[in-house]
């Protein structure tokens, strides 16, 4: 095992010649051929999944949000009537709002855990038991995780809470109160997914070279310089990455908020994603939650873009 | 490097090349005020995400009386199997009324067959073809890569919701509404992470391995199968086991899916089993037995796997 | 050996399905897969209450004994997974031949004709209307003069009370019996949960030094606002005492009453009762499982709840009773009523043979079994005192229950189009103002919503 992982890191530079010197001696045609068919084959499973499960069912997607659209009976083209509505609708941007809310706190929270633990795991321990037990909450399903929180956090028979009175703070709604239910959630998934973070995180950091930091130890770095002036910089491609992922299922919360509060009290968690579902399969009205998740697309997209330029800005300072 | 006393010795292995904890003993450097944090910070992190565990076998080993009747006891109030008894309906239903719970007609063994089945065609499927098609995104060359790769890229960005409807009315134009292949297909070919993932793995294989192997005449495909797949055992693993737990953790798309016994899987068979608590109040003990029944067998595959799981997730040279 | 045979089979038809896949994704197969529809017929029945199922099990082996030939596969889902999988189930045309219905969501069913009017079936257009507790027939009427439902049960709300406690506070159950309410300071009926309210101290809520911080006991429990149901069990019979109605016409309506000042005072009044600590606040106890574990764990001493729930209750080990919502200003003590019934979805592979089991649930045969099993009072007027016989001896006086539909003093569930959209409205709406405590004059606003909603089907 440990010589494959060895080889695995390689100069990139050496990789990048090596295929400037590839074009063998071959003929055009038959280069071209190979070019195309071979890669065809490979491509032809995944390709098939994509058209068929993502990229019509997006397009059928955007096509019903120009729709008057029940579910049952066909749609009707409305032209731009769900995104004048969109616009117009106060519970939309709120729900939008929450949902940033949550993110925030998710991934900012989610994040830097996550950070702690791979350094810890890079640092301090190697033990699989630890990498493990950082793991096992993703064991368990979203569904589960949301129950087994929403039985310890009860406000009248909840562990949490009976630990709270006995030390005198008093009892916490966490998922009732319009103030602590939207943190709660993201703690929740915080700790489901923390593990997972972290081991993405910790592949990255032990990638990175080595003798960067001898060299910075021998100038006499303390690890917090370390950490600021050299981990973080090299680390921020691999973060960047991460964010993006963490960030694009964080903005898809429901499971979650519809076990723990079903978006209540008063709408106070009524995230995006539980708004444009209960919408469409709720209430009939599939054209305007498709219009919403059109918003939601455009909204991931700017997200994704945005991460992605930093990323390659970035690749620069690494090289 | 070994002049300077501060690092751990199982730090600067520019290699993974994991440093048994018992070899490093007679070097243990003294322990700093920031080690001990680090350390108190480490037994914290642990503490909290094994504790909701601690916290389902609790409730479950107990009578649901005594759980509202002793909420904080730390062991089980009252001790009783009754909940693993509910779950696997093994229970009359007098008897488990009078536990708090409703009997059910759950054939658990048979939820956890489809479980396997479907998780495993994810798996496989997701596994063989996405690795295929981010070889060839990664090794093949062939015109307009970048752009395919950019668009299949973008499948990220698709909210679930989107693809949801279209998808379902698919699968039911397929006539696999109530299979478990109707299950699986959606995630079966690809997802864009995996082939994401996959891809920066592939790109860091010294291409010299590749072309010796093609000196010797084999083919492409060969090389693939043959040459590549080997090597990318140990984070193709760990694709494997995080899309194993994505599909047997997934609800809502089996729940729509499933209508009967034939198809129904783990995840919705625990909240049918959560639907029969009787008005009276949930069911906890019997609700958190059937959670950790449906956690068991991710727990044993990840004992399986631990080792070749985190030691190395292929973030390396992150491009 | 049984298992392992048909796991092969299930990989076999997995393989197969593959197949069909591949042959239907291509456009070369005139057959993609259609499911086999097999020639047995078995009718597909769905239910969401588990308390109800043996007792339809019951029903379905008597229905297979006198119907050779057809047999009753019931499923039961959960409440909230339920409609989600109906509505799946339609796009699928996988979903069950007969369903419970619920009158918030059958118009809905009935706009998007996935169920089909009963009077064209044979066997369902043979039952007599006129054997069923009045108005229920009425609730499953569609504005065409159809019915889409066949009334299984019906249902009222009232208060369960713990009577030991009720003694302890030196009340008698007479004091209950004829208690009076106002919105303006409660009546009657304040006096008596304000002095069934005792905090940590043993101080009671009509006490001099009482502690509303620090509530051991509740006169009134409760554990959600009942936006989603116009309060049925919480505070439609308050509201409904001071005249006001949700809708001005009982069916079929198309405006919603939430601006009436008399329902807004009422529940100021109701949710007020949180400020005094005479109620739980939103929150303290889990929403999810209903109101009575606060009676059953003795956190409150009086909680209104419909009597679905009388078995429930009957299962606690405490003594309890039963009373009337209070006498309001109108002199009556109305209670909201309401009933599920049974609807053929337009996917029903034989209706006729679905009309015959539903006709057979609404027959006195199982509404009688139904009756004796305690679960709910059924349909048919002459299977109510079987019920509630089967309640007595359960320990729990039905009464208060029957008395509201023998004295016609009911209102009914409104019925209307937009039900899912108007819930959606409401639901946060009542939210506020029991979470938050918001004035129930924020109410206007949810009422114009409701307004727009009506006029352009957006809300």
């Amino acid at each position: 095992m440990s010589t494959t992982t060895r080889q695995i890191v390689l100069d990139p530079d050496a990789a990048r010649n090596r295929r400037a010197r590839e074009r063998g001696p071959v003929t055009r045609r038959s280069a071209r051929r190979r070019g195309l068919l071979l890669p065809l084959a490979f491509l032809a499973p995944a390709g098939l999944g994509y058209l068929v499960f993502y990229l019509w069912p997006t397009v059928r997607g955007i096509w019903l949000s120009f729709t008057s659209f029940n579910l049952l009976t066909p749609a009707e083209f409305v032209g731009l009537d769900n995104y004048r509505r969109l616009v117009q609708d106060p519970l939309f941007w709120d729900s939008l709002g929450i949902t940033v809310w949550y993110v925030v706190l998710n991934i900012g929270l989610q994040t830097v855990l996550a950070l702690i633990i791979a350094l810890m795991m890079h640092q301090l321990t190697r033990s699989t038991f630890l990498r493990g037990v950082v793991l096992s909450p993703f064991m368990v399903s979203n569904v589960v995780a949301a129950l087994v929180w929403l039985w310890i956090l009860d406000t009248q028979f909840g562990v949490a809470n009976q630990v709270l009175e006995w030390l005198g703070v008093g009892s916490i709604g966490f998922l009732t109160d319009e103030f602590w239910s939207i943190p709660t959630i993201a703690a929740i998934n915080v700790w489901r997914h923390m593990g997972y973070t972290a081991l993405l995180i910790f592949a990255g950091l032990q990638t990175l070279p080595d003798t960067v930091y001898e060299a910075a130890r021998i100038d006499g770095a303390g690890e917090t310089r370390i950490f600021f002036s050299i981990t973080m910089p090299l680390l921020r491609p691999i973060l960047a990455l991460v964010l993006i992922m963490t960030i694009i299922g964080s903005f898809q919360v429901f499971d979650t908020v519809a076990v723990t509060t079903s978006g209540g009290p008063a709408n106070s968690t009524n995230v995006l994603q539980l708004y444009i579902y209960d919408m469409a399969f709720g209430r009939f009205q599939f054209g305007y939650a498709a219009a919403m998740s059109v918003a939601l697309l455009i909204v991931l997209g700017i997200i994704t873009f945005i991460q992605f330029k930093l990323t390659r800005a970035n690749k620069t300072d690494l090289d | 490097m070994s002049t300077i006393p501060t690092v751990d010795p199982a730090t600067p292995a520019p290699t993974p090349t994991p440093a048994p904890a018992a070899a490093a003993r007679p070097r243990r450097p003294r322990p700093t005020p920031g080690k001990v944090l680090a350390w108190v910070a480490m037994a914290l992190i642990v503490l909290v995400t094994l504790f909701p565990f601690y916290w389902m076998l609790r409730t479950a080993l107990s009578t649901n009386a005594s759980l509202y009747e002793d909420p904080a006891a730390v062991l089980p109030p009252e001790f009783s199997t009754g909940g693993f008894a509910r779950v696997f309906g093994a229970q009359s239903q007098e008897e488990a009324l009078a536990e708090g719970g409703a009997a059910t007609s759950l054939v658990f063994w048979r939820y956890i067959v489809n479980s396997l089945i479907v998780a495993t065609l994810v798996t496989v499927g997701q596994l063989l073809f996405c690795a295929m098609a981010a070889y060839a995104f990664a090794r093949l060359r062939w015109p307009g890569r970048d752009l395919v790769f950019g668009i299949f890229l973008a499948g990220l960005m698709v909210p679930t919701i989107f693809t949801l409807l279209p998808n379902f009315v698919l699968i039911k134009e397929l006539g696999l509404i109530d299979n478990v292949l109707g299950i699986a297909l959606p995630t079966m070919f690809m997802t864009p992470f995996a082939i994401f993932f996959l891809r920066q793995f592939f790109l860091n294989i010294p291409r010299e391995i590749e072309e010796a192997a093609l000196l010797d005449g084999v083919s492409r495909v060969g090389i693939f199968f043959k040459v590549v797949l080997p090597m990318a055992a140990a984070p193709m693993a760990t694709l494997g086991i995080l899309t194993y737990m994505t599909a047997w953790n997934d609800y809502f798309w089996p729940l729509m899916v499933s209508y009967t016994d034939d198809s129904r899987v783990l995840t919705v068979a625990l909240g049918v089993f959560r639907a029969q608590s009787p008005q009276t109040g949930t069911d906890w003990a019997g609700l958190m037995a059937a959670t950790l029944v449906a956690a068991l067998p991710m727990v044993v595959l990840f004992a399986l796997f631990a080792k070749r799981i985190v030691n190395s997730i292929g973030f390396n040279g992150l491009k | 050996m049984n298992a392992s045979h048909r796991r092969s089979r299930r990989l076999r038809g997995a393989l197969a399905g593959l197949a069909a896949a591949a042959l239907g994704l291509t456009g070369c197969a005139s057959e993609g897969g259609e499911g086999v529809s097999s020639s047995s017929k078995t009718i597909d029945y769905w239910l969401w209450d588990t308390n109800q199922l043996p007792a339809y099990q019951r029903c379905a082996d008597l229905f297979e004994e006198s119907h050779p030939g057809l047999s009753v596969n019931i499923t039961q889902y959960g409440w909230d997974d339920y409609w989600q999988l109906l509505t799946a189930g339609f796009i699928a045309e996988r979903g069950p031949d007969v369903f419970t219905n619920h009158v918030s969501q059958y118009p809905q069913y009935v706009s998007l004709e996935t169920v089909q009017p009963l009077d064209e079936l044979e066997a369902t257009a043979a039952v007599d209307e006129g054997e069923f507790q009045e108005g229920l027939s009425e609730l499953w009427t569609g504005e065409g003069g159809r019915m889409y439902g066949m009334p299984k049960d019906w249902d009222t709300v009232a208060a369960f009370y713990n009577k030991d406690m009720v003694r302890e506070a030196g009340l008698t159950e007479e004091d209950l019996a004829t208690w009076d309410w106002n919105p303006r300071d409660g009546g009657g009926f304040e006096d008596v949960i304000a002095r069934l309210t005792v905090d940590e101290n043993g101080v009671r809520g009509d006490e001099p030094g009482f502690d509303k911080s620090k509530v051991e006991v509740y006169g009134l429990g409760l554990n959600e606002a009942g936006g989603s149901s116009f309060g049925q069990a919480q505070w439609s019979g308050f509201a409904a005492a001071t005249g006001w109605r949700a809708t001005d016409e009982p069916f079929w309506d198309t405006s919603y009453n939430f601006d009436d000042p008399r329902a807004q005072e009422a529940l100021d009044w109701y949710f007020g009762l949180v400020d005094k600590g005479y109620m739980p606040a939103y929150g303290q106890f889990n929403q999810a499982d209903g109101v009575a574990p606060q009676i059953a764990s003795g956190s409150a001493a009086i909680a209104f709840d419909g009597s679905w729930s009388l078995r429930s209750y009957a299962r606690s080990d405490l003594d309890l009773g039963t009373a009337r919502y209070p006498t309001g200003p109108d002199g009556q003590a109305a209670s909201m009523m309401n009933g599920l019934a049974d609807s053929i979805s337009r996917d029903a592979d034989d209706p006729e043979a679905a009309a015959q089991w539903v006709a057979f649930m609404a027959s006195p045969e199982c509404q009688q079994a139904v009756a004796r099993d305690g679960v709910v009072f059924p349909s048919r007027q002459d299977s109510t005192p079987l019920a509630a016989e089967a309640f007595a001896q359960m320990g729990l006086d039905p009464e208060p229950f029957t008395a509201p539909v023998e004295e016609d003093e009911v209102f009914y569930f409104p019925v209307t189009d937009h039900g899912a959209d108007v819930r959606a409205l409401a639901i946060p709406a009542l939210e506020d103002i029991y979470a938050n405590r918001a004035p129930a004059s924020t109410l206007d606003r949810t009422n114009r919503a409701i307004d727009v909603l009506f006029e352009t089907g957006e809300g």
